[in-house]
């Protein structure tokens, strides 16, 4: 056996160097269409790809300059608080029992809540526009598509509280009811400082979900149109230099949501868990 | 009593009296007849066999579910060395932060990451430049777009973390000493891979293939923005039929795409790995 031990560490070792190999492809693979997007929105070309003939910053002046384009954000941000503020309030009520009723129906009650994660987007778009405009008559408008981004938001909202609350450990509450604290003061002063990382976490994914949504919003909104559907409307027949830069900004505005859920998270992460 | 229960109100309002009830309706909708662009409560098979009927219509959900099965054996397939790779080749302190950086492009927009592609792929795109500029093609070729190719390539791209997340979860948790074990008692390595690993390491393997899958089966925007008019999908059909307003037919054609949803998830019901598809997801 032990003559054969080189040959095998060599292969290994050659099996080794593929794989890294391999995997920085990979690396290259996923990040170099996001990079060439940011590259082309500082590009002189107006073509807004190759060849890159100089660096400018008039992409970013001009998509300042477009109203359209204003509006379209404030639809976004003024739909995607509408939507946080629903899909943490039903996350929050229904994430409790959810967690502590233990009623038989728990598992038919997951299922059903996942089931707008699971299934496409197209499906909850069309199947909501039937209901809210043909069947019960209503026009569509940022609120209609506030319902429709709710019902896709909300089961995550609800996941990540459940799991929190199921993990709190429930001695704190018991030890604070030995002391004397109510139903109440034991939610406002156990409970929910000990959810509330999870309460902000559900709130900013909401919000990020919400504001790239677009396949429910496309069904729904009617005439308004939010950013990911003024993006969609102006790269329909091809690339153009202004929406490089409104795509530059967009990944520069998630990583930003991203990184301010992590920091903050961490930041308020108590050591309230079991064993 | 039913004190305990009053806070699934509001989620139940949300997801079963607006989306359950929107669901029902949808359901109806395809079983109803349509006539001078109303729809008339008379049960009838007639709008799918319409879809499965007309050439067109029954070719492009054949395509979606072609482009559907070679996306996902290129996205696991590619995502499964990587995965390895990450599992097997790094020290368990850089584990986290590479399999962060991976699936980081996956939190830019979703339309930006498409887009992203047709700087790629199209007339005047990275491709043909390069191209352009080592002298094979003179001018600008529209090879790349527009394509049923192409969509499969975008499709991986925008369902990769989901297969990586998935596979590493499950490798991370095998023991790779069993490995070696059956090496001691006289397996090649490719029987020890075959026989000890993909045992176990398989309810991962189907939880990324069907956690790849779902989303692409209902996909819309992918195929329209680099598919044209060769890459059509059922996505698109389900759209141009409201476009029209033919509700009736969009109905029964979004219903069939979540038909195949629901028949991936109860097929693979027991072998899929839940607890990686929950830790995936966050």
């Amino acid at each position: 056996m032990r003559g054969t031990e080189p040959v095998v560490s060599r292969l290994g070792r050659a099996t080794r160097a593929l794989l890294g190999f391999y995997a920085f492809g990979i690396y290259l693979f996923v990040f170099a269409p996001i990079a060439l997007l940011v590259l082309f929105s500082f590009n002189a070309n107006p073509s807004g790809a190759f060849p890159v003939t100089g660096l400018t910053t008039r992409w970013y002046d001009a998509m300042l300059a477009d109203y359209e384009l204003r509006d379209s954000f404030w639809t976004s941000l003024e739909v995607a608080i509408q939507v946080v503020v629903l899909s943490t309030f039903v996350g929050i009520t229904a994430a409790f029992p959810l967690a502590r009723s233990g009623t038989r129906f728990l598992g038919a009650i997951r299922v059903w809540i996942t089931l707008p994660i699971m299934l496409p987007g197209l499906l909850i778009g069309i199947s909501l526009l039937i209901l809210l405009s043909t069947v019960l008559g209503l026009e569509l408008s940022r609120r209609t598509a506030v319902i429709g981004q709710a019902i896709f938001t909300t089961p995550f909202v609800i996941m990540l509280l459940t799991a929190r609350l199921e993990g709190l450990d429930p001695r704190l509450e018991w030890a604070a009811g030995d002391l004397g604290a109510d139903a109440l003061r034991r939610l406002m002063h156990v409970v929910l400082p000990a959810v509330a990382p999870a309460i902000l976490a559900g709130a900013l994914l909401a919000f990020t979900l919400s504001f790239d949504e677009f396949i429910i919003t496309l069904f729904l909104i009617g005439g308004d149109q939010t950013l990911p559907l003024y993006i969609f409307n102006h790269v329909r027949y091809g690339i153009t230099p202004a929406v490089n830069a409104v795509a530059s900004l967009f990944l520069l505005g998630s990583l930003s949501v991203l990184t301010l859920a992590v920091v903050t998270t961490r930041m308020l992460r108590l050591p309230f868990r079991r064993r | 009593m039913l004190r305990k229960y009053v806070g699934f109100v509001p989620a139940a309002l949300l997801l079963g009296g607006l989306f359950g009830f929107a669901l029902v309706v949808t359901v109806l909708y395809s079983f109803w007849e349509v006539s001078d662009f109303e729809v008339k409560a008379n049960w009838t098979l007639g709008n799918y066999e319409y879809l499965l009927s007309v050439g067109t219509y029954a070719r492009t959900f054949g395509a979606t579910l072609a482009m559907v099965a070679s996306a996902t054996v290129l996205t696991v397939g590619a995502a499964f060395p990587f995965a390895y790779w990450l599992t097997r080749h790094v020290s368990p302190r850089w584990r986290r932060p590479l399999l962060v950086a991976v699936v980081l492009p996956f939190f830019a927009s979703y339309l930006l990451r498409i887009y992203a592609w047709i700087a790629i792929l199209g007339q005047n795109g990275a491709i043909n430049r390069a191209l352009q500029a080592a002298g094979i093609t003179d001018e600008p070729v529209s090879l790349f777009l527009f394509n049923r190719p192409a969509v499969v390539l975008v499709l991986v791209y925008l369902y990769f973390p989901f297969g990586v997340l998935a596979l590493y979860v499950s490798l991370e948790r095998f023991d790779w000493s069993q490995l070696n074990a059956a090496m001691d008692l006289g397996a090649s390595p490719l029987v020890a891979l075959r026989r000890v690993l993909l045992p176990q390491i398989g309810p991962g393997v189907v939880t990324a293939v069907v956690f790849v899958a779902i989303p692409m089966l209902g996909e819309y925007v992918t195929p329209l923005l680099v598919g044209g008019t060769k890459g059509v999908m059922a996505g698109n059909l389900v759209a141009t039929f409201f476009d029209t307003g033919e509700y009736s037919r969009g109905a029964a054609a979004a219903l069939l795409i979540a038909g195949f949803v629901t028949a991936a998830l109860v097929y693979f019901r027991r072998s899929l790995d839940l607890a990686a598809a929950a830790d995936a997801r966050h």
